[in-house]
């Protein structure tokens, strides 16, 4: 009886755990790496890019759902300004912003990829109680352009300047994460897909959720973004 | 300046009041069927001693289950058992039938009690002020039927470590000196660390802000421990950073490398009843 009991008790437990999981899922919406990295080849002097990305950070055996906006300019041809908002943190009741710049270092030709830095800062905004917290981020991306077609590589590490703020000493300074993904940018348009390993320093938790990681590090997921040029 | 002023504040009226406290604490339905037939022989209790009963939180209704004599109250032991987060408390019915029978049948008298939009219990759960208002609901009563200090014994499991934590700290109308947390949480910004990789306070996401070690260095008396190192619900460190900073009269851990959340099961009910029975009658 005892036995039948218990695994009574075991399935309304991992029933229950359901339920909850949605909680530790919403919990894990301010990831850091929220959508596909920005601009990887800069744009041109004066043309200027909005569009809406979604990030899919692996949860479980699903993928959050984090929806962002974003804006970026070519100031000249090798400096692009860019601008963004997450939508899904705003829901949650965070205002967060990032902006930055991305600069190419060498341009790309058929043998050797064109390189460009990026560097800016992630800013959270807490609608209930006002809670700041700014995360300078600097990245390089490696990418090759043929035509339409650009492909890239990117590492990107976001920086936590109030670190010692974690509890219980956890707090980390770095959160890198790394990515490859693809591009079409035609005219008016570009359409972006991005494959990312997040924080693979670390271990991520989300209590009653399961995190697909690397060697039991970090996170992973695909990022998808559409732009529009004009 | 004002440019980016006016867009903050736009953004600001944009966001949602969406708080996930609301989803955390969001119980379910109830059956409230407290019978011998779904307990094992040994957790048998006499059914005569099963009593349900109400008290009011705010202008809310909550659902007590108490097993033993009511004369029990003034003159005997009683463990107030605070559940996890669980839809009711249909599913401690037997931890709490097992814990009545700790030692002898009915040795002690055991209660438990649904939160607001838990089982039968109206209303919505928000943050530890409702807890807090709940429980004291349940503690007023026990207080009118004449429980005093040195026969309580709080016994919170889980999430009820949340209500549990700030009672220690000297928010019970009757003061605690035995205080049991099985498989506790931490704080509410540790889970939002460990889950962003980011030093975001938990006020990003909730108004719900909970701190147990801060709770733990507040309650002055005794604390039982007991937690499992593979419980990926309540991670292991964090509880351990938690219940670690109780500086109070007397501190026992009873830990299990090979437990998880469900402790109980884990480790079995022998070598259970054996750690709390031994700081029950310390």
């Amino acid at each position: 009886m005892f036995e039948v009991y218990s695994m009574i008790d075991f399935v309304n437990e991992l029933f229950t755990m359901k339920l909850r999981i949605l909680f530790w899922v919403l919990i894990s919406a301010l990831f850091a790496s929220c959508a596909p990295t920005r601009v990887v080849a800069p744009l041109e002097k004066g043309v200027t890019q909005i569009g809406v990305t979604l990030g899919r950070p692996r949860v479980n055996d699903g993928s959050l759902p984090l929806v962002g906006i974003y804006f970026a300019k070519g100031l000249s041809d090798v400096k692009t300004f860019y601008a963004g908002a997450q939508l899904t943190s705003l829901y949650l009741g965070t205002i967060q912003l990032d902006g930055g710049v991305v600069k190419k270092i060498i341009a790309p030709n058929i043998m050797i990829p064109g390189v460009s830095w990026s560097y800016g800062a992630n800013s959270f905004i807490s609608s209930r109680d006002g809670a700041f917290r700014l995360y300078p981020e600097t990245g390089v991306n490696a990418y090759w352009k043929i035509g339409p077609h650009i492909l890239n590589i990117s590492a990107n590490t976001w920086v936590d300047p109030t670190w010692f703020l974690s509890d219980y000493n956890k707090g980390r300074i770095l959160s890198p994460s790394f990515g490859a993904g693809y591009r079409f940018r035609y005219k008016w348009i570009e359409l972006q897909a991005e494959y990312k390993l997040l924080n693979p320093t670390r271990e991520m938790h989300i209590p009653q959720a399961y995190i697909p990681s690397t060697n039991g590090l970090g996170g992973k997921g695909w990022y998808w973004g559409a732009a529009l040029n004009f | 300046m004002m440019k980016k002023i006016l867009i903050l504040a736009s953004l600001s009226l944009l966001t949602s009041c969406l708080d996930i406290s609301a989803v955390m604490l969001y119980g379910g339905p109830g059956e409230y069927n407290f019978t011998n037939a779904s307990l094992d022989a040994i957790d048998h209790v006499d059914e005569s001693k099963i009593h349900r009963l109400q008290t009011f939180s705010d202008q809310d209704t909550i659902e007590i289950l108490y097993i033993g004599d009511y004369s029990q109250i003034e003159s005997d032991t009683i463990i107030l058992f605070l559940h996890g987060n669980v839809p009711s408390m249909d599913s401690y019915w037997s931890t709490i039938a097992h814990i009545a029978n700790l030692g002898e049948q009915h040795r002690y008298g055991v209660m438990m009690y649904d939160y607001r939009g838990y089982g039968k219990s109206t209303g919505t759960s928000t943050d530890e002020t409702s807890l807090a208002s709940d429980y004291e609901s349940v503690m007023s009563w026990l207080k009118d039927q004449g429980l005093e200090s040195d026969r309580l014994i709080v016994f919170a499991n889980s999430i009820g470590s949340l209500t549990a934590g700030p009672a220690a700290a000297g928010g019970s109308l009757i003061p605690i000196e035995k205080l049991i947390m099985e498989v506790p949480q931490s704080s509410s910004a540790i889970i939002m660390q460990s889950s962003t990789g980011l030093s975001l306070p938990s006020s990003m996401l909730t108004i719900f802000e909970f701190d147990l070690a801060v709770d733990m260095s507040n309650y002055p008396a005794e604390l039982l421990w007991m937690h499992g190192e593979l419980d990926a619900t309540a991670p292991f460190n964090d509880a351990a950073s938690a219940m670690r900073s109780h500086e109070g009269s007397y501190f026992e851990e009873a830990i299990y490398p090979s437990a998880g959340h469900g402790l109980r099961w884990d480790i079995g009910n022998e070598e259970w009843d054996r750690v709390l029975l031994n700081f029950i009658l310390k």
